[in-house]
């Protein structure tokens, strides 16, 4: 995905929610198994791309960066994360290519937004050489925004 | 930041001390550039295209089982103790030094100078293997078999601040703290860019060791502001393969031999009694 907006969701730093001392936004299953990418996110800032600066004024709330593996360099199946359950004797690590969790604290960020709903957008971003582009590699399984007293 | 402490395992032995790159004397750079170019010049396990591999291509890419996992800061940790060891090898008193890019905002004058009295500089650049330039070409990259940067290119993440890093190393657990931490050493690799900006190949260049011992550095700063902050007890006995070593091993950095000065000069003593 080259730019991610969510659904609109209840914001918890609305007026009347209960107060926090940290807030973060929290992606799971989030897959690393292409290029290296910066992605930034914003806060109700749905048109957020390439161009929207990483300012607080412009909704620019954090960003987290994949290290990536860059493709796989193995024969056909070898980046493949084995799915179902798991033999009880296999004590091999874990496959090299499961997703990982990313969080993004994001406590004054959003502690700016007022408004009663809240949109998350995510713009994945690798530098260039002559120029930086959107990149086709944000995958992930869900995020969560959790507040914390 | 050195504790100026002893070695615990040998009383009478002084720690060996990791430096800024940019506080080394020109001795101190000397006898560096020359380890490395002596480990760039041996072809076998003990050489820098062999070590180098072990983050990276060519297969397997045994940091898989580190990054974005708690592991990440053991396994480094091991990772670069056996680069020194083998660096140790070709020059008795290197260490690794680590670039500080909180405060030096460029890649450092040591590795950014093409050659050095007439002679290439090994921390400029260095030969990647052929076999991992291979095995990445048939994924379609063509970075080439010389390493090389593009050090803030357009669109990269900035360099972690003073004020970042300090907020980083506030944070009371260790989960809460390799995870964010992690997240500062991908935007440092990214920034840098070239052959250092994704995994299969970031270990060839010989930036690699100063950035990922700033990286370690931090920890040991950490560990040093939060002593009684303890790490998840269940991946202790975790291996660090290729290292032969576990997690547990790797926790104290004074029981590895070393720790972290900005500066550093060793005068004689008055020999036997």
């Amino acid at each position: 995905m080259r730019v991610f907006v969510s659904e609109p969701l209840p914001n918890p730093a609305a007026e009347g929610e209960p107060e926090f001392t940290r807030a973060d936004l929290v992606f799971y299953g989030v897959d690393h198994s292409g290029p290296s990418f910066e992605a930034r996110v914003y806060l109700n800032k749905p048109d957020a791309d390439l161009s929207t600066p990483r300012d607080p004024e412009a909704g620019f709330a954090g960003s987290f960066t994949i290290f990536g593996h860059a493709g796989c360099a193995g024969d056909v199946g070898h980046c493949d994360v084995p799915t179902g359950p798991r033999d009880p004797f296999d004590v091999r690590p874990p496959h090299t290519m499961t997703r990982q969790t990313k969080t993004v604290i994001i406590t004054e960020a959003l502690r700016r937004v007022t408004d009663p709903e809240l949109t998350i957008t995510v713009v994945p971003v690798r530098p260039g050489a002559l120029s930086a582009e959107t990149v086709d590699a944000l995958v992930f399984d869900e995020f969560r925004v959790l507040t914390y007293l | 930041m050195s504790t100026g402490a002893v070695s615990p395992q040998h009383p009478s032995v002084p720690l060996r001390h990791r430096l800024n790159i940019d506080q080394l004397s020109a001795e101190q750079l000397a006898a560096f550039r020359a380890a490395v170019s002596g480990m760039m010049g041996i072809s076998d396990d003990r050489g820098y295209n062999y070590q180098a591999g072990i983050h990276g291509l060519p297969l397997p890419i045994s940091c898989d089982i580190a990054h974005g996992h708690p592991i990440f800061l053991p396994w480094h940790r091991a990772y670069l103790y056996f680069f020194e060891l083998y660096l140790r090898d070709i020059q008795a008193n290197v260490t690794l030094p680590w670039w500080d890019w909180t405060s030096d905002r460029h890649v450092p004058a040591a590795y950014n100078e093409r050659d050095v009295a007439g002679q290439p500089n090994p921390l400029y650049s260095a030969k990647v293997d052929p076999l991992a330039v291979q095995q990445g070409a048939a994924e379609g990259d063509r970075r080439g078999d010389v390493t090389r940067r593009e050090p803030g290119a357009d669109g990269a993440p900035p360099l972690p601040t003073a004020h970042q890093i300090e907020a980083v190393l506030a944070l009371p657990g260790f989960l809460d703290f390799t995870h964010q931490l992690e997240n500062y050493h991908n935007n440092v690799h990214v920034w840098v860019g070239g052959h250092m900006g994704d995994i299969p190949f970031a270990a060839f260049d010989p930036i690699f060791y100063a950035h990922h011992a700033m990286i370690d550095r931090l920890w040991r700063m950490w560990q040093l502001r939060h002593p009684s902050a303890s790490f998840p007890h269940s991946l202790l006995g975790e291996a660090l393969p290729p290292f032969g070593m576990t997690v547990r091993e790797t926790l104290d950095a004074n029981t590895l031999g070393y720790d972290y000065a900005v500066r550093g000069s060793t005068g004689a003593g008055t020999g036997t009694a």
